[in-house]
């Protein structure tokens, strides 16, 4: 075993003694650091593996958390207010979204990566603004008292212990899907369409279909963060779904390592964190300081502040003997 | 059809300035394939130059060319200290320009604060055109943009400069090869693209509220029109500013300008997706 794969296990080993060393809550506001970490490693799952910068990760992570509370809160019609239910709605919501933007945007003619920043930005904003404007969904408001995911044992996740151990379950699961994936010959082909589309294509490969099933994959799971948020915070707003969280999953998955899907769910635990710390001591200067050090790590660390401790190196069928 | 001419005039104004916007992307696309989302960061140090030089007392026409030269001059020191390191690295300089932007705005956030302000207009009488009464202030822009734009075009197409820099756009390489020094062409272009912001920004200071998040708004529809125009040459700021400009002016007269946006957006993601060379590229086929 490599130290690197040795860090990644020791680092879950860490998240998951915490409630030993946390009160409770510390451990609660830590378990919100963790949905924000499953979100950043579902983009770095697109943009290091397949190379699409989306800037409209929000938008299905903010469709999961509208699914889930709106499921939960029974809103509805025909669907019963189970929050496990929601769950999985969510789940399937925010793939789905993303499923739907994907199939826009690859088939046909196609898109060059560029632009699909741009146009996931326009979607991002179209997003924001039809949460803020519909009323049945709470508009500008949004939705309160999302109620908490009943656990087994008569618990449930409003409890700091099981909601963060929760959350802990749902981002090693999420992290071990994408990680399986990446390795899987799946994973292969998506590098492949990362270092040459036009070359994949001739391989025989039918690259939109593996750049959509990758997108709403990782839509997927960016619903399942999005879905967690609105049972830990009760509450849904159309913050969840617009541009500022966009920005701050990009700067969270650059900063840690957009190719590697610890760093980054490392990069949004440490970015939060310290702008948590931060924010009493220096206030508005925070969004100053993380733009340009955003700037910076783009500059000067193009794998960011992580991305090759963390890296756990190719499956061993692709090593050179 | 009294309320058409008022809305032709509307639709006008707001393509004309954002011509002026997309002018500077569209070039700085087309030469560093740089996706700049720092644009309408210079848009907004051009709005915000015009209240702090109107605070000193500096009379309104003068402060046109003064923000036009404060864009040019950011624009400079951004290419000089962050673009020159990674312009090799396209998808990089989306991301730079980005927290570029972030850190731009919030900058502007703390000196100013994060409400709005207002900036005195220089014309204030209406005048009457065609019949009607129309701000002559927004008549004065349509005028403005329309030349400025008009001596980019002269520039790009009639200079020796104009000549060499549609060289490095069509063929950077072969450009190269034959002797133009294309960083130091870069260098001008970024800094003519965030000039142009700049003065956009200024002229359109005293129509909105000055306020940080002015930018944002602006640049979108930008980017939206470049792309709907197409990025192959600076002629597609035209067609797409026209399609982008006068859609949105009409559906906000006829719906809200929120619902004007989300038309107007999926519209231009649905031309996008359909033509990726966007209406220029509809008259090579």
């Amino acid at each position: 075993m490599s130290y690197r794969l040795l860090l990644t296990l020791a680092i879950w080993l860490v998240l998951g003694l915490m409630p030993l060393a946390l009160g409770s809550w510390e451990l609660a506001m830590f378990g919100q650091l963790l949905v924000y970490g499953i979100a950043a490693a579902s983009l770095a799952f697109i943009w290091g593996e397949v190379g699409l910068v989306c800037f409209g990760q929000a938008l299905f992570f903010g469709t999961g958390a509208y699914v889930m509370a709106l499921t939960s809160k029974g809103m509805i019609p025909g669907i019963p207010d189970s929050a496990w239910l929601g769950l999985v709605l969510g789940i399937i919501g925010g793939a789905l979204a993303a499923a739907i933007l994907g199939g826009l945007l690859f088939f046909g003619v196609g898109l060059r990566s560029a632009y699909f920043g741009i146009v996931t930005i326009a979607a991002a904003v179209i997003g924001e603004r039809l949460a803020t404007n519909w009323r049945y969904i709470g508009g500008f408001n949004g939705l309160l008292d999302v109620p908490p995911l009943p656990l087994p044992g008569g618990t449930d996740s409003a409890d700091p212990l099981m909601g963060y151990l929760l959350v802990l379950s749902f981002a090693f699961l999420s992290w071990l899907l994408l990680l399986a994936l990446q390795r899987a010959p799946f994973g292969t082909v998506l590098r492949g369409i990362r270092c040459d589309e036009r070359r994949m294509l001739s391989l025989g490969f039918s690259v939109p279909v593996y750049k959509l099933v990758a997108l709403a994959v990782s839509g997927g799971v960016a619903g399942l963060a999005g879905a967690l948020f609105a049972i830990q915070f009760s509450f849904v707003s159309p913050a969840v779904i617009g541009l500022a969280l966009s920005t701050e999953i990009l700067i969270w998955a650059a900063v840690g390592g957009k190719a590697v899907l610890m760093a980054a769910f490392i990069g949004a635990l440490g970015v939060k964190w310290v702008e948590g710390a931060l924010s009493e001591s220096i206030g508005a200067y925070w969004l100053l300081v993380i733009g340009l050090a955003f700037v910076a790590v783009i500059v000067i660390f193009p794998h960011g502040l992580l991305g090759r401790l963390l890296d756990t190196g190719l499956p061993k069928r692709l090593r050179r003997p | 059809m009294s309320g058409f001419l008022p809305l032709a005039l509307d639709a006008l104004n707001y393509t004309s300035v954002l011509l002026l916007v997309s002018i500077g992307l569209v070039i700085v696309f087309g030469m560093m394939q740089v996706i700049n989302l720092a644009h309408g960061e210079f848009f907004l140090v051009g709005a915000y130059a015009v209240l702090v030089l109107q605070g000193l007392g500096v009379p309104f026409w003068l402060t046109l060319p003064l923000a036009f030269a404060a864009g040019g001059l950011l624009g400079l020191v951004c290419d000089a200290a962050i673009l020159r390191f990674i312009y090799h690295r396209p998808a990089d300089t989306i991301l730079a320009t980005w927290g570029l932007s972030l850190a731009i705005r919030q900058a502007i956030v703390i000196i100013f604060g994060p409400s709005s302000q207002q900036v005195v207009a220089p014309l204030t009488e209406p005048v009457n055109v065609f019949g009607i009464s129309y701000s002559s202030y927004r008549l004065a822009i349509i005028a403005i943009a329309i030349a400025v734009a008009a001596v980019v075009f002269a520039v790009l197409y009639k200079t020796a400069f104009g000549l060499a820099a549609r060289a490095a756009m069509a063929n950077r390489p072969m450009a190269q090869c034959l002797g133009i020094n294309t960083r130091r062409l870069d260098r001008v272009t970024f800094s003519l693209g965030a000039a142009l912001a700049g003065f956009s920004g200024a002229v359109m200071a005293p129509l909105m509220s000055v306020d940080p998040q002015m930018g944002m708004g602006f640049v979108l529809p930008a980017f939206l029109s470049i792309l709907v125009g197409g990025v192959g040459s600076p002629a597609g700021a035209i067609w797409g500013s026209v399609v982008i400009g006068g859609s949105t002016t009409a559906a906000a007269s006829i719906w809200t300008p929120v619902i004007a946006q989300i038309i107007v957006f999926s519209l231009s993601i649905a031309i996008i997706r359909f033509l990726p060379a966007g209406l220029s590229g509809l008259r090579r086929k």
